[in-house]
């Protein structure tokens, strides 16, 4: 660690690992709920537990995100944070805050928590992703432009790099998206419309900036690859980025009472959103083999490098089964949708969030650039594991999604809804398995923290 | 072959990152032709018979607009390889002038349209048209940008006979504009 | 850059683009459709995008492995564009 409030980034890496944590256990409430319907009904009914486990992987994100900003940005610019005090009362802030919400969404039912927090004087609640009580949205947004202050004041009096200037454009991108949070338009239409803003434009918009940005950060202190051909590359992916993430909005306005010509603007520019995802791919292991120097940390580079193929299968190729609208006109909302939902953030977001924390916390907690030879040992089985489980995932709710397609859309003799998700049960349950699996992954990453050991990897 | 492109080496003229963003674009400007294409397959009289009603003048005129600036462009590149800013200075003025021309042509030609009451939602050959031409046209005012930039380096002498990698990077973000519309012209506007 | 000669070869190459241009523009204004004369626009406009990508672009004077990604890039456009209005007649 070069700059000493870059340890600000340690309490805000703690809670979004703690917050993984609860996510994962709410999503294997949801997994059991798919094939045991009361499963803890009534204390967690599905919406709930699906608002809690979505919610959930959005805040601990953002923790990720805050706390990689507080780590690299300092370390870029060459010089101290701008106010390390402010960084620790935003966490603070946020927690409570974060914490609140999530104790309203499981102790009261969300009419009341809506009644409640005043709901009637600006209503933003009951959207999908955005069920956060108003007050909690508001506080998301000081949050964030305090945050963003922070960072800001730190580069400009510092020293401007690609990647500072890139991830401080994500950032920036995040908080103005989530804005239109509290747009709320009474025609249907405009409010689905407005909704994707936030939703689709942060995940296949300004988080790949961030997501670039923290990717590249980790490969140039990983490898002593030159900054200029890693900056160059940033350029590139972000490019294609944007331009086909922009107007690939346009997949999710196919059925939603927008004009046609959604339906080819959509198509044809979501079907290049692989792209990027591929170039980050690329650039990744062209980096990692150029390398010039043998980096000990070998847990982070591995996290790096399946993030990057992670996220080209999930977002990339999984998102681009059932982009194009002839073929999204019968899988929208299927369980095709939830197998991309799953391996795209898990690819995209929760690794290069993992990336990060796995480069940074030796620094943060050992002073030392990598963890003992056992702890990265167990990284790397935790990584191998949580992956494989949700490739596992992935394909079971894939299958689920074919066959549901097929019997309640495409077949001559369509089925109803409930009558097909009995039929597709046994994929339910086998992803319900793989989802222990996943946790048995998680559990064992967390405790990766804790393992005590040889020196180095290379003496074990 | 003096005054054209040449090189030194075997790479790319300009910087390798710019070819990356031109073939991507390309295949952007690809894959919405062809769409043209084969949805035109589908509905054949309804294409054909939109198509009449484009200005066929206008299109063919751009085409020329933009081929001659693309001419000025390799001239400043030329300019600029024997170490002469200010003809390359100039040469690049003349071509952003007639990346202008295109503009002028082109939002004549939209508000013709638009005045007809053609819009995105008109049939699905006009839902093309105006696609595919907007599309390029912010490519145009793009390329402008671009060139703009290096035309301002280059007139405080920013580059010179050995280092000139910025007007190459330019010169050829420029053809590929061209280039697309080389495509678009007898695609959407000729052949029927 | 040993001689000038009397025209440029950049110059020649745009009068060519300019006369091609005309030539399509007129086959446009005469109306007449057909396979043969759809060919013959777009086997010009191939004509046209390659000289642009050899002479204006500059790739004549690169590795080949460029040039050829575009000409391939070209002749796939240009032919699928004729498969399409083939399948349409």
């Amino acid at each position: 660690m070069q700059y000493s409030s870059q340890a600000v980034a340690k309490p805000y890496f703690i809670a979004a690992i703690g917050l993984f944590v609860g996510q994962i256990l709410f999503g294997l409430i949801l997994g059991a709920q798919y094939v045991i319907g009361d499963f803890l009904f009534p204390e967690i009914p599905f919406n709930v537990a699906r608002m809690v486990h979505t919610n959930l992987l959005i805040v601990w994100l953002l923790f990720g995100f805050m706390g990689a900003a507080y780590y690299l940005v300092p370390e870029e610019a060459e010089r101290e944070l701008y106010s390390p005090k402010l960084a620790i009362a935003l966490f603070w802030i946020f927690l409570v805050a974060g914490a609140l919400t999530i104790v309203g969404y499981l102790a009261v039912p969300y009419a009341t928590l809506a009644a409640v927090t005043g709901n009637d004087l600006l209503p933003t609640m009951g959207r999908e992703f955005l069920e956060q009580p108003t007050i909690t949205k508001i506080g998301i947004v000081v949050v964030a432009l305090a945050f963003l202050f922070n960072i800001g004041m730190t580069i400009i009096s510092g020293r401007k790099t690609v990647v500072n200037i890139v991830l401080l454009t994500g950032l920036t991108g995040l908080a103005v998206l989530f804005l239109f949070a509290f747009y709320n338009p009474v025609n249907l239409v405009l409010d689905k419309m407005f909704w994707w803003w936030v939703v689709h434009l942060w995940v296949e918009g300004v988080w790949e900036l961030i997501m670039a940005a923290i990717l590249a950060f980790v490969l140039i202190r990983l490898t002593g690859v030159d900054r200029e051909v890693i900056e160059k590359w940033l350029y590139v992916i972000i490019a294609m980025a944007l331009i086909t993430g922009i107007i690939g909005t346009g997949h999710h306005y196919y059925w939603i009472g927008t004009p046609e010509y959604w339906q080819w603007w959509g198509s044809i520019f979501s079907a290049l959103e692989p792209i990027p995802f591929f170039m980050m791919t690329v650039f990744a292991f062209n980096v990692v083999n150029r390398r010039r120097k043998e980096h000990p940390n070998k847990a982070a580079t591995l996290w790096a490098l399946g993030c990057a193929v992670m996220a080209f299968l999930g977002a990339g190729v999984w998102g681009f089964l059932h982009t194009l609208a002839p073929v999204n006109f019968y899988t929208h909302g299927s369980q095709i949708t939830a197998a991309h939902g799953h391996m795209a953030f898990y690819g995209a977001y929760v690794l290069v969030v993992i990336t990060m924390i796995s480069y940074a916390w030796p620094h943060l907690q050992h002073n030392a650039p990598a963890a003992n030879g056992r702890a990265q040992l167990l990284e790397m089985w935790s990584f191998w594991l949580m992956t494989i489980s949700m490739v596992f995932i992935t394909l079971f709710l894939t299958g689920a999604g074919i066959l549901q397609v097929y019997l309640q859309r495409v077949s001559d003799t369509p089925l109803p809804f409930m009558v097909v998700q009995d039929k597709i049960a046994l994929f339910y349950w086998m992803r319900l398995y793989a989802g222990l699996a996943f946790f048995i992954g998680l559990c064992l990453y967390v405790y990766s923290f804790f393992a005590k050991g040889k020196e180095s990897l290379a003496s074990s | 072959m003096d005054t054209l492109a040449q090189h030194d080496n075997d790479s790319l003229p300009g910087d390798f990152a710019i070819w990356i963003f031109i073939f991507a674009e390309l295949l952007v400007f690809g894959v919405f032709f062809l769409a043209y294409a084969f949805s035109r397959a589908n509905n054949v009289e309804l294409f054909n018979e939109s198509q009449m009603q484009l200005d066929r003048i206008a299109g063919a005129a751009n085409t020329l607009v933009l081929i001659t600036s693309s001419y000025f462009v390799v001239r400043a590149v030329a300019a600029i390889r024997t170490g002469n800013s200010t003809r390359c200075v100039h040469w690049l003025l003349a071509a952003i002038a007639m990346g202008g021309v295109f503009l002028v042509i082109k939002l004549f030609e939209f508000g013709d349209k638009f005045s007809a009451g053609i819009s995105l939602s008109t049939n699905t050959f006009f839902m093309f048209y105006l696609s595919l031409t907007f599309f390029h046209f912010m490519h145009v005012i793009l390329g402008m940008v671009i060139l703009a930039a290096v035309l301002f380096k280059a007139r405080s002498g920013g580059y010179s006979a050995q280092e000139h990698t910025g007007v190459e990077t330019g010169a050829s973000y420029w053809h590929m504009v061209d280039l697309v519309w080389l495509i678009l012209f007898p695609l959407v506007y000729v052949i029927h | 850059m040993n001689t000038t000669p009397f025209i440029r070869p950049c110059t020649v190459i745009w009068l060519l683009l300019i006369a091609l241009t005309g030539v399509t523009y007129l086959v446009g204004q005469a109306g007449v459709s057909g396979m043969a004369i759809v060919g013959f626009v777009l086997i010009t406009t191939l004509f046209k995008s390659q000289m642009v990508v050899d002479h204006f672009m500059g790739l004549k004077h690169v590795r080949p492995f460029w040039r050829a990604l575009l000409f391939a890039y070209l002749l796939l456009v240009c032919g699928m564009i004729g498969v399409a209005y083939y399948i349409s007649l």
